[in-house]
């Protein structure tokens, strides 16, 4: 029962994340490799106040937002001015600093969280507290599953809202030809920057909550294995509506569970299992470019 | 003086990388990842070559003929296909990672995770002047430089180089012309697959491969492509040389754990700055496409 618990904790956390990546690839029409890092920033922004300063969920939560959305500036500047192959080249650079700067913000002789020892490098940071909203705290782990659902469901909540109102058909009038959006008088930069700031701080909520679950973080989540793993959610699953990333989200966390039933050696098994994201990357290319339920193509 | 030396030596394994990317990017507009997995699998056809009694030319013969056939087996299997219904640049991209990481993966559940090394034993130094220089900087200096200038060779002054820079330069053109632009794809995916076969090797007898270094030293080898000038062939060994220099100076002058951020924050730079690399000419990025 707990091992379902557990797993439906991991499917909140991939919805979350998979939903907010979509905003950027599927309604901006970008290809990022960095939404992994954002996710991470937020988990480490959690921890390090909740452990360090004792702050409760909803505080260190808003904080952690707030830092990935001005960070995020650093993936919705260059899509001023990069197309294509080198947008994404971009943020791939984005990960790979953001990922160098937890692994190597640490120093062996200072405490953690202190400026010259902020992340604890690859030893990652440990005992983060669970979760503390108003003074109730969800120990056992059929109360911290619901108090996922129901933080993944208000996150899909307030994207689903953005994504059918105005401004989220503007997104996708920019997506579609950017030239004529800006012709009708739209500030497309600006909007860019808005959903990009958006989709960074909701991944950041979706870092805190895996923090608070796991009780452990290194920078392995800030991994380019993870952002791979992320874009395959939502290119397997569909982009471009709402039901696609939450499709991927389940697909690609039911696949590996499924692979436990053949026991496989448990080297051979994690290796299969990234061998069948990479075929499926590819399979999808050629045979369903719009991923099993979205309603947009990568370009 | 020995920093700058090493600089080099190991920005030239950098440019080969980058020539190889560069070979298949420019004429065809494919941002071939799947050279990653290319560049992880050619060591171990050589290991297990070596492992098999073979002497080492031939063991080294039958991983460049691997690496070309594995690049043809991508180009056929997933880029030919994708080019034919027009697939955009973000499709090629995205398949070709999928190509990458299934590459890996059987590479690893074959030879296994950890890693290994082509060469046996010590390797013999030469020193002049107070500079040392080790047999595997040697092998790599020379592979670089014959393979390099081999290349620029074959672009300036052979018909079929031409063919290739007129491809690059306007693939619509050149096929209007009645040249065979799918057998032209073969040619820029083979010479592709020799020089990440060159790259891969010299690297592995230097310091050892693992099935995952691939996705690494391809994007130091796309750095090195952006910081060169991403219109040309033969910028990238430029860029290769300065990103050499500029690793190796920073693991002299701060820590070595720093390379990473200083090679990606020099990416964001250019990126920002000067977008068409040190050769290129200035014009935007999608004008070139």
């Amino acid at each position: 029962m707990n091992y379902l618990l557990h797993l439906l904790v991991y499917f909140d956390i991939y919805v979350i994340v998979a939903l907010s990546l979509n905003l950027i690839v599927g309604y901006c029409g970008m290809l990022t490799l960095a939404h992994a890092g954002y996710y991470a920033i937020g988990g480490y922004t959690y921890a390090l106040l909740a452990l360090n300063l004792g702050w409760g969920f909803v505080p260190a939560v808003a904080v952690a937002m707030l830092v990935c959305a001005v960070l995020s500036l650093a993936v919705a500047l260059p899509s001023w001015r990069l197309r294509g192959d080198f947008f994404v080249l971009g943020t791939l650079a984005v990960q790979a600093l953001i990922f160098s700067a937890i692994y190597n913000w640490s120093s062996p002789d200072t405490p953690l969280g202190s400026w010259k020892n902020l992340t604890n490098g690859p030893f990652g940071i440990t005992g983060i507290p669970r979760p503390s909203i108003f003074g109730w705290t969800p120990a056992s782990p059929l109360s911290f599953t619901l108090f996922a659902t129901v933080v993944a469901g208000s996150c899909g909540f307030v994207l689903w809202r953005l994504q059918r109102s105005p401004w989220g058909r503007l997104l996708l009038a920019i997506r579609d030809d950017e030239l004529a959006a800006r012709g009708l008088g739209k500030n497309t930069r600006f909007i860019k920057i808005q959903a990009v700031a958006i989709a960074s701080s909701i991944v950041a909520v979706a870092g805190a909550l895996y923090a608070s679950h796991v009780r452990y973080l290194d920078p392995s989540s800030a991994s380019l294995d993870e952002g791979i793993l992320v874009l395959s959610m939502v290119i397997v699953g569909g982009l471009g509506n709402f039901k696609g990333p939450i499709v991927g989200a389940f697909v690609l966390i039911a696949l590996p569970e499924l692979l436990r039933f053949l026991s496989l050696p448990d080297t051979q098994a994690a290796n299969l299992r990234l061998l069948i994201y990479g075929l499926l990357l590819v399979l999808m290319m050629h045979f369903r470019p719009n991923g099993i339920a979205g309603a947009y193509r990568v370009q | 003086m020995q920093i700058l030396i090493n600089g080099l030596i190991s920005g030239s394994a950098i440019a080969l990388l980058a020539v190889a990317f560069q070979a298949v990017y420019l004429p065809t507009r494919v941002f071939f990842m799947g050279l990653a997995g290319i560049y992880a699998a050619t060591p171990f056809i050589a290991y297990s070559c070596q492992h098999h009694g073979l002497p080492w030319p031939l063991s080294i013969a039958a991983a460049a003929v691997a690496a070309i056939g594995l690049s043809w087996l991508f180009e056929w299997a997933n880029h030919a296909p994708l080019a034919r219904k027009k697939a955009g640049e973000g499709v090629h991209l995205v398949s070709s990672l999928g190509l990458y990481i299934a590459t890996v993966q059987i590479v690893a559940m074959i030879w296994g995770n950890d890693p290994k090394t082509l060469r046996i034993g010590l390797d013999y130094v030469s020193r002049f002047d107070g500079l040392v220089i080790t047999g595997a900087q040697w092998i790599t200096f020379t592979v670089g430089a014959v393979a390099l200038s081999g290349f620029a060779f074959f672009l300036r002054r052979s018909n079929l180089g031409l063919r290739l820079r007129a491809m690059a330069d306007n693939p619509v053109q050149f096929a209007l012309f009645g040249y065979n632009v799918n057998a032209h794809r073969y040619l820029a995916f083979g010479l592709c697959g020799a020089f990440a076969a060159a790259a891969s090797l010299v690297t592995a007898y230097d310091i050892g491969f693992d099935p995952h270094g691939g996705l690494h030293a391809v994007l130091l080898a796309v750095v090195a492509v952006i910081v060169g000038g991403q219109g040309s062939f033969l910028g990238p060994v430029l860029g290769g040389m300065i990103l050499g220099i500029l690793r190796t100076q920073v693991v002299w002058h701060f820590s070595a754990r720093w390379q990473e951020a200083a090679t990606f924050g020099l990416l964001a730079v250019f990126l920002m700055l000067r977008p068409q690399g040190i050769l290129g000419r200035e014009t935007r990025l999608e004008a070139s496409k």
